[in-house]
């Protein structure tokens, strides 16, 4: 024990005076293993982890899934009655719920947020067991049909929107005119089954029979809603495949019985659909684990050569030491128990900085990943991370210890005394140094390649058009707090005097009585009246001004009137694509499309396409084909505004809400959002792909960078006296820098050779994945990192130079004599 | 009167390091011409490597004028410098500086291959196979530097310094790494490419080997102390 104080004592001492030394390997093992800790806890959490769940392996989600005529899916999605009938057969299921997702504005508080918000039978948390931070959470006095007005809120919300109030079940909250008793308040533990898209929290809980469902819509059951869900717990013994067996007639009868009236739905079928709430919760989000994973571990393969390169060097260095160690009796076993010591004790610390990062990268991960990753609420420290760290750390001081001590020759160490520490002594050979650039190459070409990749694809979804302008343009949708529907008679003159008010702020340049082009959007079903062909395109009431204001173009034909509003004409404006499905030439000006009602809507005009991000045609997911959309004149009750503000000018929402009710106390602000900023939380995802890729790229390049220099630096400055000697019979600075560079060139070729063979084994282990990049746009990528690379490489041929070839040639000379 | 080949007039040269000024040279005068033999002695620290790397253009005197040949190279860029020496000055080392992954043969062509002009390859290994000759290495062309022992080292450097015929051949303590016999040797082959009409000058700080050389220098505190030509040269 003494000695092993003693020896870390010494190793300190000796390292101490190499800061820079220290520093480095600090830096670059602390900032890659605290990457490697993150990234292996959230595979950890995303792979292995259970849910917080009793029972989960029988928790399983069912989705309902259209079927066309050809068998072709049409949509996965719930309609309302077939939900229920579905929760209200309670087969296969020993336990289910039934739940709708939305939003709706809390009246009742000051700021009147917008918050989401989930209906639910009560059975959800049940299954669920979820934790209660107070109160109770809902039993069977909030069973369907029971009527009874009373809401649970999150942890957070009670925290930010009720500032932790203490007497909060004893509060009531007020949405969309009706008043909930607070029950209860979720712990700050519980785990939402979020099944409405990643990072979507549930703020208030309500029961199932307040969701805003309207009364045809529950009967209906040619309307589909994506915002239904079930979830359940599988009675025991029955199987995930017997489960959809014994389901899928039960709905599909049902649902036939209430479409058998619809032509529009002549051929189609149901089947249910039922996946592990695991597999529903995690999305694809595996794959991106995964990938994260692979390019962590390329960062720590990097850096390991990086202080391997390091490492050796200062072997050398240490050679004459060793030699003198050796002379005085130190065997093998001590010069690598010293060198384990030193390794150990930076191990250690870059381990401690590592784990500070892990702790900062969950964070970040838990700000900003949030919407893209399931689960990283619970990321946090756990046996695994601890068990990584720790091996991760003995590993690698063994390691470093071990190729430390390898390059040692034991038995010509007093040979190295003897010859006096000249020139030519322990050196880490040549052809090492070569293995080393190669690898170095050959790891940051297929990185920084990879993630050029990425950052391309992102970037290119970032940049496309969009087709239609967004400046200064907000979205203001209202809200109406009372149970008490006005007619659309008595809505027209509110909404008139609310667009009379907008348009007579100074601040407001021009109103468009329509929702935007990012929001409104529904499938509607539609048939050619004549060729009896079925349509679900996307559709959305708009105003007559609304082409104009975000500057979408007309192609053909003629805008909406007001008249049409008015008059409620069934006219209509399709987009390009759509008058593409509906006819080869595109022509389709005076065509009669049938939406389900008695008279079929004329086509009058036809608008150019659009592209918001992200959005495929119905049924598709290829991103690049034209998304079908039709246009139908609104009406002028509509309670969605598109506000046009003057260049520099804002509307603030509390300012909205007070000119709301002074029109009508009932209306207040749902939301009020910038356009940009939707089309930005649209980009959410590729922007947050493109700033993580451009980071790990550059990353990956920097670590490289320093990679490549320090081992080119450390053979120049091994080949000093030699270029010492060269530049004496007459090199000039050209003939060295040429040498320089072409003695290390064949080693960056290997490097580029070597890359070729990982994406060789890449492409054999992943194929789907890599397929879809492999096209003539990847020579461009290709080319930009050879050229970087190669770049790279040439800063550090000649920057380690600079110093000897710059002065006069006795200055490398000096000290060989 | 013989062509001279090296002048150098008033050289001084002063180092600075950490506010600290070494005059290594005042204020020197050298006279080389062709054929001589001259040794440059003196203690340990008098200047004799300034000297010598002033006189190679390894380093660039602080003040004063220096021709070679007649040309004047008192002020020159580092890369004219090393065409110079290139063309006119042979160099050998105490420690040798062969390159350790060259073989003989290419070590010692090495100097060919810096010219301006590159020579044709019969000419690089006829003008190698010549030196080696010279300094009776021939059979260890294809040998690395490091199987072959101190003396026969330094005798390849030697050749290499020979390689691309230059004016004069300057030698900082020859035998400084080498055990006596060998260092008779070596500075035998030297005496021998003297004879031949090779110009030579010469550091040692060892009196029997400055007696070999026909003008004897003697350097103290970075000053000539005396310039006696013992022999006109032939
Ligand atoms: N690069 C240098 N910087 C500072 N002083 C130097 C340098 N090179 C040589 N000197 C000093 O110049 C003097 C002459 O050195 P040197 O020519 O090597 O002597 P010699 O070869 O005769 O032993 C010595 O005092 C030495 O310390
Ligand atoms: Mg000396």
């Amino acid at each position: 024990m003494r000695k092993l104080i003693l020896r870390h004592n010494q190793a300190w001492a000796s390292l101490k005076k190499k800061p820079g030394f220290i520093l480095t390997v600090l830096l670059t093992m602390g900032i890659t293993l605290g990457a490697l800790l993150c990234v292996v806890t959230l595979n950890y959490l995303l792979l292995v982890e259970p849910l917080p769940y009793p029972e989960q392996d029988r928790l399983f989600v069912a989705e309902h899934k259209l079927i066309g005529p050809e068998k072709e899916t049409k949509a996965i999605a719930f309609t309302y009655p077939g939900l229920v009938h579905l929760y209200k057969s309670k087969e296969a299921f020993e336990k289910a719920s039934i739940m709708a997702y939305s939003q709706d504005v809390i009246v009742s508080h000051p700021s009147q947020p917008l918050v989401n918000t989930a209906y639910v039978t009560p059975e959800l948390h049940q299954i669920l067991a979820s934790p209660m931070a107070m109160g109770r959470m809902f039993e069977a006095s909030e069973a369907m049909d029971t009527n009874n007005p009373v809401a649970m809120l999150s942890y957070n919300t009670w925290k930010k929107e009720f500032s932790g109030s203490a007497d909060i079940l004893e509060q009531k909250i007020n949405l969309s005119g009706i008043s909930y008793r607070i029950i209860g308040v979720l712990a700050e533990n519980f785990v939402e089954a979020e099944l409405d898209g990643i990072g979507r929290e549930t703020q208030v809980w309500m029961p199932w029979d307040y969701n805003q469902t309207g009364e045809r819509g529950r009967q209906s059951f040619g309307n589909i809603s994506g915002t239904l869900n079930f979830l359940g717990q599988l009675k025991e013994g029955v199987s995930q495949s017997q489960a959809q067996q014994l389901l899928s007639p039960l709905v599909s009868d049902r649902w036939q019985e209430g479409v058998i009236e619809m032509d529009f739905f002549k051929g189609w079928s149901v089947v249910m659909l039922v996946t592990p709430v695991k597999e529903v919760m995690l999305g694809d989000s595996e794959s991106i684990a995964v990938m994260l994973l692979a390019g962590v571990m390329g960062l720590v393969l990097i850096a390991c050569a990086n202080i391997s390169n390091l490492f050796m060097a200062r072997t050398a260095e240490k050679q004459r030491q060793m030699a003198i160690q050796a002379a005085i009796g130190a065997t093998k076993k001590h010069l690598f128990q010293a060198m384990l010591a030193e390794t150990g004790l930076l191990m250690f610390m870059s381990i401690i900085l590592a784990l500070v990062l892990a702790q900062i990268g969950f964070f970040v991960m838990q700000e900003h990943f949030e919407q893209i990753l399931p689960r990283v609420n619970e990321l946090s420290f756990n046996p695994i991370t601890f068990g990584s760290a720790v091996l991760v750390t003995v590993v690698f001081a063994l390691f470093f210890a071990k190729l430390s001590t390898w390059m040692v020759d034991y038995r010509s160490l007093n040979t190295t005394l003897q010859s006096s520490g000249k020139g030519s002594g322990l050196q880490v050979s040549k052809k090492v140094r070569q293995v080393l650039i190669a690898s170095q190459v050959a790891l940051a070409t297929v990185l920084v390649f990879a993630n050029f990749s990425l950052l391309k694809d992102a970037v290119k979804t970032i940049n496309a058009p969009i087709g239609f302008t967004t400046t200064n343009i907000s979205t203001l949708v209202l809200n109406f707090a009372s149970t008490d529907f006005p007619t659309q008679e008595e809505r027209l003159p509110i909404m008139a005097e609310i667009k009379e008010k907008l348009e007579a702020l100074p601040q407001v340049e021009s109103i468009s009585q329509s929702p935007s082009p990012l929001d409104g959007w529904g499938v509607r079903a539609l048939t050619d009246v004549v060729s009896k062909e079925r349509y679900t395109p996307f559709l959305n009431g708009v105003s007559h001004t609304y082409f104009g204001m975000i500057k979408q173009p007309l192609v053909q034909g003629d805008n909406f009137t007001l008249v049409d509003r008015q008059d409620r004409n069934n006219v209509m404006i399709v987009n390009q694509s759509f008058a593409k499905q509906l006819k080869a030439d595109g022509d389709v000006i005076g065509m009669k499309i049938s939406v389900g009602g008695p008279d079929p809507f004329k086509i009058i005009g036809i608008v150019k396409d659009i592209a918001i991000p992200n959005a495929t045609p119905t049924g598709s997911d290829n991103a690049d084909a034209g998304v079908p959309r039709v246009y139908t004149p609104n009406g002028l009750g509509s309670q969605r505004f598109m506000v046009k503000v003057k260049p520099g000018m804002s509307v603030s929402r509390e300012q909205l809400g007070k000119l709301l009710s002074d029109v009508d106390s009932r209306y207040s602000v749902y939301s009020f959002d910038a356009a940009d900023d939707i089309l930005t939380k649209s980009l959410f995802v590729e922007i947050t792909t493109a700033v993580t890729t451009a980071v790990l790229a550059s990353l990956v390049f920097l670590l490289a960078g320093i990679g490549l220099y320090g081992i080119l630096s450390y053979g120049t400055q091994l080949r000093r006296f030699e270029l010492g000697a060269r530049m004496a019979i007459g090199a000039t600075r050209k003939h060295l820098v040429s040498m320089i560079i072409s003695d290390n060139t064949k080693a960056v070729l290997i490097g580029f050779v070597g890359s070729v063979v990982l994406f060789a084994l890449a492409y054999i282990g992943l194929s789907e994945y890599i397929q879809p990049f492999l096209n003539w746009q990847v020579l461009p990528m290709i080319v930009a990192t050879i050229v970087l690379i190669m770049l790279v490489t040439l800063f550090a041929c000649y920057w380690p130079l600079r110093q000897y070839i710059n002065k006069p040639a006795i200055f490398s000379l000096r000290g060989s004599d | 009167m013989t062509e001279i080949k090296i002048e150098m007039k008033s050289i001084s040269k002063i180092f600075e390091t950490d506010d600290v000024e070494t005059h290594a040279l005042k204020d020197v005068d050298i006279v080389i011409r062709a054929g001589e033999y001259v040794s440059i002695a003196g203690p340990s620290g008098c200047g004799k490597s300034t000297l010598l790397s002033l006189l190679g253009l390894l380093d660039m005197s602080s003040s004063g004028s220096y021709s070679i040949e007649g040309v004047d190279v008192s002020a020159l860029s580092l890369d004219d410098a090393a065409a110079i020496r290139n063309e006119k000055i042979g160099f050998v080392f105490q420690s040798f500086n062969l390159i350790d992954e060259l073989s003989v043969f290419d070590n010692v062509a090495l100097p060919l291959q810096y010219k301006k002009e590159l020579p044709t390859d019969e000419f690089i290994k006829e003008r190698v196979e010549t030196c080696l000759k010279m300094v009776e290495m021939s059979h260890r062309a294809d040998h690395k530097p490091n199987q072959l022992s101190g003396g026969q080292q330094q005798r390849i450097a030697i050749a290499r310094a020979l390689v691309a015929d230059p004016a004069i051949l300057l030698v900082d303590e020859p035998t400084g790494n080498l055990d006596s016999q060998s260092g008779d040797t070596v500075m035998a082959v030297l005496a021998e490419l003297n004879k031949n009409g090779t110009t030579i000058c010469m550091v040692t700080h060892d009196a029997r080997y400055a007696d070999m050389a026909n003008i004897q220098l003697r350097l103290l505190d970075g000053q000539i102390v005396k310039d006696e030509p013992l022999m006109v040269a032939v």
